[in-house]
């Protein structure tokens, strides 16, 4: 995927956009993340950005802050760091890129809602302005639980830690899903973030926009002859999109049970991968311009007027997954008796566009799934007229082109072909294309990449306000009309509620099997 | 899976790869590029290595040529080996003797993956024309290392230079790139004008020379090369207007230290790369590189080496003494001498880059050109001789 944005500043003369051994490179700055003890940061943050240093993307001025409710210094807190890397980074871990690494990691301790810390971090980032040379520019990481959002963020706007004026650089927010829990809350959070820092500088990560393969779908879209001409209802049957785990719901059952699977999931990733398929050609690839296009597509969606028939939701039952026993949803810790949260969402959408009028989106995610996989099926239409014997043909699907977006990124495509023999056979057959085979690097991680973007100032990959609201707008009639209404139940282990199977049975097509 | 082939030929080392890729369950694996690798034996075990390094990246076909002594009795040996400790990739290494080693190309053809990019990499000798190789001719992109050719760096950018064309990159240029990066990233908040710069290194290294000429282009100021110890660069300082200095300290070739005027100094980590890294560097972009034919056109002078046409015509060259004496003794060679009338078949069929004013000016710069192409061996002989004995004491000549 090309990018406009090549890094650093425009007028550096020894920047030239012919040179593409240089890496993008964001200048000097600070990274700080706000509960840094927590899961993604150890997780995710803290191996990315090790990795990032591993590949010599960072600027030598670059230096992280951990705020969090901890009694440590910062000795603790980089032994932590070290940790976080050792176990998760993707590209081996190496002492002396660690330890300059090291030199730079500092750590605050408070809580939230504590003044004098907050004031200790705007004087930290103040000091390394001087020590690191970081010159006012600070990205803010809120890896945090979204009742705090207000909290951290009237924090930020008290010590004017998020005024690009004040400090004579750029400042910047980075904030987590859940983009609130319905519109009305999604409104409100992006006003609030919106008014704390600017619209630009606010940076919405969807981890699935960072994959590989996501950004892939714009380069085999745009970048070819050969599948555009027929993306379109005129050979597209319908669209299929997928994202199973086959985890439970691990240690977010507080979280989660408020949530359900329509607004842990289907409301930003799924709803996303959805807009890259069906948008139209951004007029080049900047930010504003893919952002434009995805916001037409998500504006166009149409929820079916049957809701009872077309959105289908469930509820893990216990079952076997990959030979071990597993527990129901209502059996798991700290899940209320009698919730009735969804584990599982199928839901048929309509794209009211000229290009997609006809083509319906079965998109589905769960837990407890058979396995993890994440993919885009764009499913084409049996040809008109077959000059074979009925029998010839009988196994013959759909062409298909599937789009994996995880795991084992790439694409395939299903098509119809002779089966050897003396006699006439049809059958399908599929071609494929796995990243890790015909690429050249191993694929960043998500993170790393959407972190780096974020340094940069490179907004291309984040969905921005308007997104997240009209996403809303989607799901909020699918909660409205499951409100009170009691989830399917499925076994661990299969593919979902018998109902979603009987949805795509009521329009004559079947599930694939991913 | 290892298959070795001894006095074998072209059509069985095909034969086995496909019955070893078949066997592998590889038939439908997507090659993103044939690596050609061009070493003499002495490199042999190194150059393989490193390639091997680089391919765990970039999933390729790895064809090892070895060339061993040309008057020898006409042989090859080969090695095929699909999948195990080379991952997704299969490599063929090709041992030839004798004459065969000359016409290597015809081995090396039909082993290339389809429609995808050919790289050939020269470790050790490298031809002082490349169209002299049939094995650079059918690629899409050249890598030498002016590095690897010992203490003389300026007459082997010099080389490069007057041979150049769009395509070529050179493992010297590879190595400034965490300079370069590092130097980039620097500038990104310096305002001021840069008025002076030096760059510190070991005497007669090209990279030194390069990451000069870089700069020279870059920021249209006199850049100033001072030796030092090494290894390779230990410094690059630049000045600005208004007492502003911006300067990177290396010297243990590991950990680089950033100064500059008003913020504290910060180390970090500028390790010197090994081959397989450079290489694997080297493959990750495939188009030609003008900042390349800009620095090198600065630190040697030669000019607009980006117009020149990517694609060049194999000029017959036969090493050997043999000929040499033939084609300094006959003046006509083109009706005895078998080999230089080849040559001069060859160069009247390559494309010249201007319409040839009338058929007899071709003609003469035609023979002209013969006579400057034996004469030429003479001297390139003498000097790879001179080399390869430079080599040999220095060591790997990193």
């Amino acid at each position: 995927m090309s990018h406009v944005v090549a890094g650093g500043s425009p007028g550096n003369p020894l920047r030239d956009v012919r040179d593409r051994r240089l890496p993008r490179v964001p200048g000097p700055c600070a990274l700080v993340v706000f509960g840094v003890t927590g899961d993604l940061a150890r997780k995710k943050l803290i191996p990315a950005v090790y990795d990032l240093a591993n590949r010599g993307l960072l600027p030598p001025g670059f230096s992280l802050l951990g705020f969090a409710r901890r009694d440590w210094g910062d000795g603790e807190f980089a032994d932590l760091a070290r940790t976080a890397a050792q176990e998760h980074s993707r590209t081996g871990f190496r002492d002396d890129v660690w330890s300059r690494l090291a030199d730079s990691i500092r750590f605050v301790p408070g809580s939230f809602d504590d003044d004098a810390a907050f004031d200790t971090l705007a004087d930290t980032l103040v000091q390394m302005e001087e020590s690191h040379g970081i010159q006012g520019n600070a990205a803010f990481y809120l890896s945090i639980p979204p009742p705090m959002f207000p909290v951290v963020l009237k924090q930020m706007q008290r010590t004017r830690m998020a005024d690009n004026d004040e400090r004579g650089g750029w400042r910047r927010v980075v904030v987590e899903k859940p983009f609130g829990h319905d519109l009305q809350s999604g409104v409100e959070l992006n006003k609030l973030v919106d008014d704390v820092f600017t619209a630009q500088d606010v940076f919405r990560i969807d981890h699935y926009l960072g994959k590989e393969t996501v950004q892939n779908l714009l380069a085999l879209r745009f970048a070819n002859t050969l599948f555009e001409p027929v993306w379109n209802g005129n050979f597209v049957d319908s669209v299929q999109i997928t994202m199973a785990e086959d985890v439970g719901i691990g240690t977010r059952a507080g979280f989660y049970d408020t949530a359900g699977a329509a607004r842990d999931v289907l409301q930003n990733h799924v709803l996303q991968l959805l807009a890259l398929t069906a948008m139209e050609e951004p007029v080049s690839f900047d930010a504003e311009s893919i952002r434009t296009e995805k916001t037409k597509v998500l504006g166009a969606i149409e929820l079916p007027k049957k809701l009872a028939d077309y959105a289908i939701r469930g509820q893990y039952d216990q079952g076997w997954l990959g030979g071990q026993r597993v527990v129901s949803y209502l059996d798991e810790e700290n899940i209320p008796a009698g919730s009735t949260t969804e584990t599982y969402a199928a839901v048929r959408l309509d794209v009211q566009t000229r290009r997609w009028a006809g083509v319906p989106f079965y998109l589905r995610t769960g837990k407890r799934l058979p396995r993890r996989v994440t993919e885009i099926a764009v499913v084409f239409k049996k040809a008109p007229h077959l000059p074979f014997a009925a029998t010839d043909t009988e196994e013959l699907g759909h062409n298909q082109l599937v789009i994996r977006v995880q795991p084992d990124e790439g694409v395939t495509l299903r098509f119809g072909s002779k089966v050897p023999g003396s006699a006439m056979e049809v059958r399908d057959v599929s071609m494929d294309f796995l990243y890790g085979e015909a690429f050249t690097e191993s694929s960043p991680e998500a993170y790393e990449r959407l972190l780096l973007d974020v340094l940069i100032g490179d907004a291309t990959l984040f969905p921005r306000n308007e997104e997240v609201e009209l996403s809303w707008k989607v799901i909020d009639p699918l909660e409205a009309f499951w409100a009170g209404t009691k989830p399917e139940l499925y076994r661990a282990g299969e593919w979902g509620p018998r109902g979603a199977d009987e949805m795509l049975a009521r329009d004559g097509r079947v599930w694939r099997r991913p | 899976m290892t298959t070795i082939l001894w006095d074998t030929n072209g059509t069985e080392i095909v034969k086995t790869l496909s019955a070893e890729r078949r066997a592998a369950g590889a038939l439908a694996s997507g090659l993103a590029l044939t690596l050609v690798v061009v070493a003499d034996e002495e490199h042999a075990e190194e150059a393989q290595q490193a390639a091997t390094a680089a391919a765990s990246a970039h999933p390729c076909r790895l064809l090892v040529v070895v060339r061993r002594r040309v008057d020898a009795d006409d042989r090859l040996d080969a090695e095929v080996q699909v999948g195990g400790r080379l991952g997704a990739n299969e490599a063929v290494m090709m041992r030839m003797y004798g004459r065969l080693a000359l016409h290597a190309e015809s081995v090396v053809l039909p082993l290339l993956a389809s429609d995808a990019p050919v790289v050939t990499w020269w470790h050790g000798t490298t031809p002082d024309k490349l169209a002299h190789d049939a094995l650079g001719v059918l690629a899409s992109r050249r890598v030498t290392d002016a590095t690897a050719l010992g203490a003389d760096a300026a007459a082997a950018l010099r080389r490069r230079a007057k041979d150049y064309a769009p395509g070529d990159t050179d493992l010297a240029w590879t190595r400034t790139t965490p300079w370069r990066a590092l130097l980039a990233s620097a500038f990104d908040d310096m305002f001021a004008e840069p008025t002076s710069a030096e760059v510190q290194a070991e005497a007669g290294n090209p990279s030194a020379a390069l990451l000069a000429g870089w700069l020279t282009t870059r920021l249209k100021i006199r850049v100033r090369r001072t030796d030092t110890a090494g290894p390779g660069i230990t410094a690059v300082e630049v000045r600005f207007a208004g007492k502003e200095r911006l300067r990177i300290d290396r010297p243990d070739g590991y950990l680089a230290t950033l100064s500059r005027t008003g913020i504290s100094d910060r180390q970090l980590p500028l390790r010197r790369r090994d081959l397989g890294e450079l290489l694997g560097d080297e493959l990750r972009r495939l188009d030609a590189d003008q900042p390349y034919a800009d620095a090198l056109s600065a630190v040697t002078g030669e000019k607009n080496l980006d117009d020149r046409p990517p694609m060049r015509t194999l000029v017959w060259w036969d090493p050997t003494g043999n000929s040499r004496s033939k084609a300094v003794k006959k003046t006509t060679p083109a009706t005895t001498s078998k080999a230089p009338a080849k040559s001069a078949a060859k160069s009247a069929a390559k494309p010249p880059a201007k319409p040839p004013v009338s058929g007899a000016a071709v003609a003469k710069a035609t023979r002209r050109k013969a006579a400057e192409a034996s004469k030429a061996a003479a001297g390139v002989r003498a000097r790879t001789a001179k080399k390869v004995a430079a080599r040999r004491s220095t060591g790997t000549g990193e």
